[in-house]
């Protein structure tokens, strides 16, 4: 493990400057483990400071420091967008993964399942959730809900690599040397499927993540812990940007787009990696 | 679609034979392959494997059905995962199916190995692209030694090796006959290597059998029009310019 | 017999040059070849897995894009003489003189034909640019279908409504309705039935025969090669080992490796066992030093694993690469 992080910081650029991104993104949530100030008090430095040397990115009209702040938000927003997706990409790995193997009747119902939650219309399911659960909605609850939701699409791209991965002769000779389907999935199969598992996770923390933005700041969200949507809605329901308070927005924006940037130069990067092709081609098996 | 339609033939058990299927693309011969192997299910008719009907007996035991009647297919280089060690399989194979105690695991494969003329320490701890064609398909041989078959159904096995190491292995499989006495169904589109080394010989097209009978006699002799026609298709170094002087007449 | 040559490849390397994480490969895969095709002749070109004959034909058709690099040396057409190789041409000199005077015919016709595009159309595509004007563009369309045994209503077809043996016969008739001076055909009829390749093959023959095109024609077949070739060049590890007359090169080849190749043939009606040779071919990318066949080699001497043969004219049209043979025949 040591020497492919050496391989790929020393190799590849994109990996270079990702990883130095979601450093950034970690250092700060680990960071809110040492604020001086708990998320949700309100009040405790002097409202609407442009960013100075006592507070790096100003304050807010609510009396909280934007630094400190963002600190919570980025941790929380981050954890929702890493559940979000390891839940889901378990769901469509092992969805896809069967489905596309065992094909016939269990192909014909776990792809029906799947066609209908891609065509069921995301967002007004997820206001209708906020509307029935109300005060039990909590972020753990809406990261469960909505990785039930958006499983299905990378479930069908999955499915499609495994029917091709099972037309393959290896795959008859694996179940003739007397491996179970566990086996064949998980041995013979996954590596196959984890350039797209990878790539997908990062598509799916990116969209998790919006979503949870845009409830947050529609309000639609358990609004009291901090999350970038959370602090965003507080913003405008100070119309921060009337008000010129643009720190209140502009970081937590800035941050966020460093996040998605950093996910998406590390999928790139670890995908060339992992990608059987170029792994073939460092073992010297590319040139036949 | 009807691929394979009203085919009928049966080996004994105690004569071990090479029995070639021969027909070209469409006619059935891999179809017919998979249904002995168990895939497929014929949709009517039996294929009874000691006295016992395939779908039936994969449906009540799949696993020791595997052990007696083994695989090998057409391209070395896709039998085995390209991303895994390719002793794996052959380790596997023999741990699955209990031939060996725990600790005879290596001794069975590396016997096997022998059997194909290769050996254990040629092949432990290496990749599918660190062995040529020609080695792979030793390889696949020899893993579906190891859980010590009655029958064995190859498809093609040689049409993807490189010609001058074809002979070796077809050779092989008339050495295993007579070693192990292991039956084997040789399926191809290549006279040449059937008439070599198949002792009986069905010749099938669209589904249906054209001609059946001993090897040579057949191949030397075929009687019905497309088994001629088969024949006559053949190219081989002997053709030597069959095409360069029908030009040139007409010139 | 001493047309001037129309291909003239001198002293061409390729290899592929891969690069990944600090892995670096350099695998020869075309190690100084030199030959000639001439005018109005069927060359073949054999040799089996990693022999580097697919290398050799994208190279000399000028189809190289990472991780194949051009090393060296030259492969000049006669209707380009002024372009050292394709590779260096001019994209606009490459489509002027495609399929007008150089043209292709591959193993996967499925490639070539557009499957939604009607078979008609797929020759509007080709062709009608290098041959004018629409109105009897038709009739010529029609006219060469006749002449590789095609009914004009496959114009009307879609690819997969025709047959395999069909389809190929299409991608042959796009391939030379331009009557182009040189066709490179790699392994054509490899994925047809016998006796569909058999038809084929024919009218391959009587095709470039009526046109008095040159064909480069690549197959591991040798069946095919004594079939239909005029010459034969035999590679063996990105290198050409022997050049011959395709008779020559069967009845009496001269390097160790073609007559093993030859001999290890099976034949219907000759039961005798047949010797396969021994070891693998050689991995490119660590390829043996002197002469790459040596490890195999029955006849295989000192000098043979310190120093590469060169090709030798040992008989009039008859080159061989080999210390052991050129030396007897000193």
């Amino acid at each position: 493990m040591g020497a492919i992080l050496k391989d790929l910081l020393k190799y590849n650029i994109e990996f270079r400057v990702g990883s130095m991104l979601i450093a950034i993104v970690l250092v700060m949530s680990a960071l809110s483990f040492v604020s001086p100030y708990p998320p949700s008090d309100t009040f405790v430095v002097a409202p609407d400071a442009p960013p100075s040397a006592a507070h790096w990115f100003g304050t807010t009209s609510r009396g909280q420091d934007v630094f400190w702040q963002l600190t919570f938000a980025i941790r929380n927003t981050l954890a929702f967008g890493v559940l979000v997706a390891m839940l889901s990409r378990v769901l469509s790995l092992s969805i896809g993964l069967l489905a596309g193997y065992k094909g016939g009747w269990i192909d014909r119902i776990l792809m029906s399942v799947n066609d209908t939650f891609i065509v069921i219309p995301l967002f007004p399911i997820l206001i209708l959730f906020y509307f029935v659960l109300r005060d039990s909605m909590s972020t753990l609850l809406l990261a469960v809900i909505m990785a039930c939701l958006g499983w299905a699409y990378d479930a069908r791209l999955i499915r499609s690599v495994a029917m091709s991965l099972k037309a393959r002769e290896f795959t008859q000779v694996s179940i003739y040397s007397g491996m179970t389907t566990r086996e064949i999935l998980v041995r013979e199969h996954l590596p196959y499927v984890m350039p797209i598992v990878f790539s997908t996770t990062m598509n799916n923390m990116n969209w998790s993540i919006g979503l949870e933005v845009t409830l947050a700041v529609l309000g639609f969200m358990d609004i009291n812990s901090p999350t970038i949507g959370g602090m965003l809605y507080w913003a405008n329901q100070h119309t921060a940007v009337v008000a010129g308070i643009w720190w209140w927005i502009a970081f937590p924006i800035a941050l966020v787009v460093a996040a998605f940037v950093g996910l998406f130069l590390l999928a790139v990067s670890m995908n060339e990696y992992i990608d059987p092709r170029s792994r073939l081609a460092r073992m010297g098996g590319g040139a036949r | 679609m009807t691929a394979v339609d009203d085919v009928s033939f049966s080996m004994v058990a105690d004569a071990p034979e090479v029995l070639t299927i021969i027909g070209e693309s469409g006619s059935g011969k891999s179809t017919l392959a998979r249904m002995i192997l168990g895939i497929h299910a014929p949709s009517s008719g039996r294929i009874v494997f000691e006295g016992e009907e395939v779908s039936a007996r994969v449906a009540r035991d799949r696993h020791a059905f595997m052990a007696k009647v083994q695989p090998i297919f057409q391209n070395p280089f896709e039998s085995f995962n390209p991303l895994k060690k390719l002793d794996r399989y052959l380790f596997m194979t023999a741990e699955r199916f209990g031939r060996a105690g725990r600790g005879n695991v290596e001794r069975v494969c590396d016997e096997a190995l022998g059997a194909v003329g290769l050996s254990l320490a040629e092949v432990r701890g290496r990749f599918p692209h660190e062995l040529s064609g020609g080695q792979l398909q030793r390889a696949a041989i020899a893993r579906a030694l190891v859980s010590r078959p009655r029958l064995i159904v190859a498809d093609e096995p040689v049409s993807m090796v490189d010609a001058s190491l074809r002979m070796s292995i077809v050779n092989l499989f008339s050495r295993l006959k007579r070693e192990f006495g292991l039956t084997i169904i040789y399926i191809t589109h290549d006279l040449a290597t059937a008439y070599h080394i198949s002792d009986r010989l069905i010749i099938m097209r669209r589904g249906q059998i054209v001609e059946t009978g001993e090897a040579r006699g057949v191949l030397s002799a075929p009687k019905h029009p497309y088994s001629q026609m088969l024949k006559d298709a053949v190219l081989t170094p002997d053709s030597a310019g069959i095409f360069r002087s029908s030009v040139q007449s007409r010139l | 017999m001493s047309a001037a040559p129309i291909l003239q490849v001198r002293n061409l390397r390729a290899a592929f040059r891969t690069h990944h994480f600090g892995v670096r490969r350099d695998v020869p895969a075309v190690d100084d070849i030199s030959f000639d095709v001439r005018a109005n002749e069927i060359y073949g070109l054999a040799g089996e897995s990693s022999s580097g004959k697919t290398t050799l034909i994208k190279t000399i058709a000028g189809v190289i894009k990472p991780p194949l690099e051009l090393v060296g040396g030259s492969a000049r057409f006669a209707f380009l003489p002024d372009c050292e190789s394709l590779a260096q041409a001019s994209p606009a000199a490459v489509a002027a003189i495609r399929w007008s005077k150089l043209a292709y015919i591959m193993q996967g016709s499925m490639n070539v034909l557009n499957p939604v595009r009607r078979i008609g159309k797929t020759f509007e595509d080709f062709a009608l640019r290098h041959i004018g004007s629409a109105g009897d563009f038709q009739q010529r369309v029609e006219a060469h279908l006749q002449r590789v045994r095609l009914e004009p209503s496959v114009l009307r077809s879609y690819p997969h409504e025709l047959s395999g043996g069909m389809r190929q016969r299409v991608t042959i008739a796009l391939a030379t309705i331009c009557a182009p001076d040189f066709i490179i055909a790699d392994e054509p009829t490899t994925a047809l039935d016998v006796i569909v390749q058999k038809d084929v093959l024919a009218m391959m023959r009587d095709i470039q025969g009526a046109m008095g095109a040159s064909i480069l024609f690549v197959t591991h077949d040798m069946g095919v090669h004594a079939a239909l070739t005029d010459r034969l060049g035999i590679m063996y590890a990105g290198r050409l080992v022997e050049e011959a007359p395709t008779d020559v090169i069967f009845r009496g080849a001269l390097h160790p490796y073609t007559r093993h190749l030859i001999a290890s043939l099976p034949r219907i009606g000759d039961r005798s066992e047949r010797k396969s040779l021994t070891g693998v071919p050689p991995n490119l990318a660590n390829a043996p030093p002197g002469c790459r066949f040596h490890p195999r080699c029955p006849l295989a001497v000192d000098i043979c694993r310190v120093q590469a043969p060169a090709m030798t004219e040992l008989a009039t049209q008859h080159r061989v690469a080999c210390h052991v043979v050129t030396g007897e025949a000193a």
